[in-house]
């Protein structure tokens, strides 16, 4: 099941209050600035700013966490694949030797080689929240019509959100019609095909409805641009929560190439 | 999908480059849209997104779907910003593939996407009717099970970049995926045959 990402966009805060437009570029901003980062002190600091972002935001950590479960499960793998290794024998310590294959470690500092790159997805996927998570979904994608992205793109983000959930649905239907027929998933080539088949007609049918619902639409005088009763005004505010992100980004990618802070980018 | 996720220390040049071929192939593939396409592209984009969400049993683990071989075959070029849109939607609902990634992971899916369409359009030249099922789900097996095969190339390839470090978790990313090669190629081709059957005007419109 597909969980909505603006479900706290009803609450008030700063970050709520702030322009959409002017928050998504300087969070993405953000974002790139900390995933061009080699140092895990930088990378640490990013982190602690998004938590304060996600905390100014109001929107609940154990909403965050809970929808950041399938990154960890994706990134902690690297903790385990990149310290060890079964291959360059010469730059790491051994451990155990079986027939031929010899187990090394790489040393501390692969560990920490990991611990960055574990930081930086989770750093990148918590910053979404304050980004996208403020503001109601037709809101942020009328935000990327103000920022000029081509219409029809910003057309297909629209369209393409709001069939998800329905198209959702609909599959969960025929998964349940398909189970109270007796139907059960098994690793062999008829879950396959049914399965195929099935997706099939979910294709056939959301191919109909998509005309249908274009004509409706067009009947009722839609021409391409996103109608909300919101409008943007950018405030001084606006300009000074920009500052202070797009500031933080730049002030963190000075300090990258200072001294004081040595880059590991693989060893 | 297969996704590179943030964090993976490619080269920034890369990140950027993918970013660039993503944008040159995004503007071209937008100039051949028509707004009329735009629900139907959607429509398209979405089952896709759903679809890959299914996971399959076998064996211990789970398999699912990458679709990017099925998503050339049916709308050539158009396929491009569809794979796009979805990356930028999983990234932003699920929190998977990553912000920055979008780029690259765009390229490592879309181009295999549009030489599956490629492959499928020398093989039926997309005279397709009920009678010529068979030759539909055969050139639609070989375009899906290409499609995932040239996105791993592509993927490994991005990998093993980074240096030594990185050896492993690639040959761990690749072999997990190979055995979606055969589920894939089967599934586009049982989904082709059925739409051969069903609606074959579906492939009509490009």
């Amino acid at each position: 099941m597909i969980s909505e990402i603006d479900r706290y966009a009803g609450i008030s805060s700063p970050i709520h209050r702030w322009d959409p437009r002017f928050r998504v570029v300087s969070i993405l901003a953000l974002i790139f600035s900390v995933i061009f980062l080699y140092n895990l002190e930088l990378v640490t600091i990013g982190m602690i700013f998004a938590i304060i972002l996600v905390y100014i935001s109001k929107i609940p950590f154990s909403f965050v966490l809970s929808r950041m479960k399938l990154v960890f499960i994706f990134v902690l793998p690297f903790f385990v694949i990149i310290p060890f290794t079964f291959m360059s024998a010469d730059t790491g310590v051994e451990i155990a030797s079986f027939g031929g294959i010899t187990l090394s470690y790489r040393g501390t500092e692969s560990v920490e080689f990991a611990a960055m790159i574990v930081l930086k997805a989770l750093t990148a996927v918590m910053l979404i929240f304050p980004m996208i998570g403020t503001s109601r979904m037709d809101i942020t994608i009328k935000a990327l019509e103000g920022l000029h992205l081509p219409n029809k793109l910003v057309q297909m983000f629209a369209f393409t959100y709001r069939y998800i959930f329905v198209l959702d649905d609909e599959f969960t239907r025929m998964d349940r019609s398909l189970a109270s027929r007796g139907f059960r998933k098994r690793g062999n080539l008829y879950t396959l095909t049914t399965i195929s088949k099935a997706i099939a007609m979910l294709f056939v049918k959301s191919y109909e409805r998509a005309d249908r619902v274009f004509y409706a639409m067009r009947s009722k005088g839609y021409s391409g641009t996103v109608a909300t009763l919101h409008e943007f005004h950018a405030r001084r505010q606006d300009w000074v929560n920009t500052a202070v992100v797009v500031g933080f980004a730049l002030l963190l990618q000075v300090a990258a190439t200072s001294d004081t802070f040595s880059a590991t980018r693989g060893f | 999908m297969v996704h590179i996720s943030d964090g993976v220390p490619l080269d920034p040049w890369l990140i950027m480059g993918g970013w660039a071929v993503t944008a040159i192939i995004l503007t071209y593939a937008l100039s051949k849209m028509k707004t009329e396409d735009v629900p139907r592209l959607s429509v398209i984009t979405a089952a896709v997104f759903v679809a890959s969400l299914i996971r399959i049993p076998l064996g211990i683990s789970c398999a699912h779907f990458i679709l990017n071989g099925f998503a050339g075959v049916m709308l050539g070029i158009l396929s491009f910003p569809c794979i796009f849109v979805a990356l930028v939607l999983q990234c932003y609902l699920f929190g998977h593939g990553g912000a920055t990634m979008i780029g690259i992971n765009t390229v490592n899916m879309g181009v295999p996407a549009l030489i599956a369409y490629i492959i499928f359009k020398t093989g039926t030249g997309y005279d397709i009717r009920p009678e010529t099922k068979k030759r539909a789900s055969l050139f639609g097996a070989i375009a899906g099970g290409f499609g995932v095969v040239l996105a791993l190339l592509l993927l490994a390839a991005e990998l093993v970049t980074i240096g030594d470090v990185f050896l492993e978790t690639t040959i761990v990313v690749v072999g997990a995926h190979i055995l979606i090669i055969p589920i894939e190629a089967i599934f586009t081709g049982v989904l082709v045959g059925f739409i051969a059957t069903v609606e074959p005007e579906m492939f009509g419109k490009k």
